[in-house]
């Protein structure tokens, strides 16, 4: 790590893999020259999603809380959001900014809920999430009720959101590997694996987990506002339903729960899934979801990730070892203090 | 000032009084060996030691600092640290990553970088060649090795062990208790440890503190400990006392 490239990465970041994310970006950024409006459209909604599944890995993977009412967070976001786009005094991106924070500061409310682990955690977040449901649609002065709420239809707007999500997805990959690799992500994986040890370890259970939710809530607030401005037109039950909350569970598990990989792939089969399948068949995608739900926690518990490392060993791949800024050579004690100590 | 004072600690579950007013004390770089049968309370009170169970009643200080009350990481960055009995490495990461998550507090509280402590005391608890395995490829020794090295690495200033050298064989038992011997007198530590293994605590500790239901029975030397008859009847019941009489 010489080249001054390598003195501005932090240390979460090699070199290749901020050169192939750039290269991404970049090569996405352009694509929209190549494609047809529905196509651009589809992008969008799966950048979209795309983010949403990390942020919400962030919490589920990383922290191993498993929310069933990230729902809320998106709808928040989505509200308030599409208010301040209605009364028309701020540019988009203020109000989707606003959505995301209002999203992440309501997620600070969710702390006394995080002494809860496991199952009685999932648990409450669906209670969360239905109360907000019910609160959004019977609050018709800020929601519009059942009705909800129709936002000047914008086909300028809704073209260029293709790269306001890309820069969410770019946010939202860079976030994640910013977490997994840095040592505020160790201590998450910490806490997944076991809380009371991670407190005996000198680690804060509760303020670890809150950042991380509260990073959660906001990026899928934000998303939640674009998501508002891409359909010009939202209401509660479809924006804090409990098909949306599980849809942020089912495109990290599909994909592969814990990984950065998993949440994209899983994403990107959800909305294609979704996208083909619900127009003609209305009735079989949420079977398909719940069958290819049973057969990836039966045969590959890490998703299409697992699947996708299986495929790759096959032709040679090696997993890197997964340590942290370290080679083994500066481990191994000097050659006569092994023996010594035997 | 002793390092740690415990007065009157008591913990109730229910109807249970697992851990019944125990009042002890700690000097700076002494070892204090605590055994008791099974059920005695020697575990609750490593854990309200530890802050992991807030105490019924009763207090605990380290030097002029309270702790009890705090919860389990505060009292960690206080200064002290504890191993679990059933050892409890976190199993998605690799012994050296399991350290580093501890190191961070240790080098918060001790200074220098977190990774490089880590990497010293994976070389002193012996498991440098297992840096990179996840600790489900370990054996049992290296486990406790493993806690051993992870509460280390949170710098403390009194380490709790909770049966650290049960469990593993005479060799490696050995080995153990070398190893803790030079922990104590290379980082100037205290230690609290609970040991069913009696040759090994009785040449390790400096002083010994017996529990039974949750009281403390007897305190002192270990070879007073040994002929006490209190201990001699918590161990192996009235007549058993009575017939051995004071064993030498």
């Amino acid at each position: 790590m010489t080249s001054q490239l390598a003195a501005v990465l932090p240390s979460w970041a090699s070199r290749r893999a901020a050169a192939g994310f750039l290269v991404a970006l970049a090569a996405l950024a352009v694509t929209p020259a190549l494609t047809d409006v529905y196509t651009h459209n589809l992008l969008t909604l799966t950048y979209l999603s795309v983010a949403g599944a990390l942020a919400w890995n962030w919490m589920g993977g990383f922290a191993g809380q498993v929310s069933f009412g990230h729902a809320t967070f998106f709808g928040l976001g989505g509200f308030i959001a599409a208010r301040l786009l209605l009364v028309g005094a701020v540019p988009a991106w203020v109000a989707w900014l606003a959505g995301g924070l209002a999203a992440a500061v309501f997620a600070l409310g969710a702390h006394p809920m995080l002494r809860l682990r496991g199952p009685y955690f999932s648990i409450a977040t669906i209670g969360v999430g239905e109360a907000s449901r019910v609160l959004f649609t019977y609050w018709e002065g800020f929601t519009g009720g059942a009705s909800g709420l129709s936002l000047p239809v914008s086909p300028d707007l809704k073209f260029q959101l293709y790269w306001w999500a890309l820069a969410l997805l770019g946010v939202a990959v860079a976030g994640s590997y910013a977490i997994r690799r840095s040592t505020f992500g160790l201590k998450l994986l910490a806490i997944k694996s076991d809380v009371d040890a991670a407190a005996d370890a000198g680690v804060s259970p509760a303020f670890h987990q809150d950042v991380t939710l509260v990073l959660s809530a906001g990026l899928i607030g934000l998303s939640g506002g674009l998501y508002a401005s891409y359909f010009s037109f939202i209401e509660p039950n479809d924006m804090l339903g409990f098909d949306r909350s599980i849809s942020f569970v089912l495109m990290a598990v599909i994909g592969g729960l814990g990984s950065i990989l998993g949440p994209v792939l899983g994403a990107v089969v959800f909305v294609l899934i979704r996208e083909y399948l619900l127009a003609s068949y209305p009735q079989l995608y949420l079977g398909l979801y719940g069958a290819l739900l049973i057969a990836i926690i039966l045969f590959e518990p890490l998703g299409l990730t697992g699947l996708f490392l299986r495929v790759a060993r096959r032709f040679g791949y090696r997993r890197p070892r997964p340590d942290l800024a370290l080679d083994a050579s500066a481990v191994k004690p000097p050659a006569g203090a092994a023996a010594e100590r035997r | 000032m002793p390092l740690l004072r415990v007065e009157g600690l008591t913990r109730r579950f229910g109807g249970l009084t697992a851990v019944e007013s125990v009042d002890l004390e700690v000097a700076s770089g002494e070892i204090l060996g605590v055994i008791g049968p099974n059920g005695a309370g020697k575990t609750t009170l490593f854990a309200l030691i530890a802050g992991s169970l807030a105490p019924t009643s009763g207090r605990v200080w380290l030097e002029d600092r309270l702790v009890s009350g705090l919860p389990a990481h505060r009292v960690v960055r206080a200064g002290i640290a504890r191993t679990h009995q059933i050892v409890r490495p976190f199993q998605n990461l690799t012994v050296l990553e399991n350290v580093q998550v501890a190191a961070f507090t240790g080098a918060r509280r001790r200074g220098g970088t977190p990774t490089a402590l880590a990497e010293e005391l994976v070389r002193t608890t012996g498991l440098a060649e297992r840096a990179h395995d996840y600790p489900a490829a370990l054996t049992l020794a290296h486990r406790k090795r493993l806690e051993l090295a992870r509460a280390l690495a949170t710098g403390p200033r009194l380490l709790l062990l909770d049966e650290v050298i049960a469990g593993v064989n005479p060799a490696e038992a050995q080995q153990l208790a070398a190893l803790i011997r030079e922990i104590r007198a290379r980082l100037e530590l205290s230690i609290v440890m609970i040991e069913h293994v009696m040759p090994a605590v009785m040449s390790l500790s400096d002083r010994m503190a017996v529990l039974d239901h949750g009281r403390k029975i007897a305190e002192g030397e270990p070879a007073a400990i040994a002929r006490d008859p209190a201990v001699i009847e918590a161990y192996l019941g009235s007549s058993a006392a009575a017939e051995v009489g004071a064993p030498a």
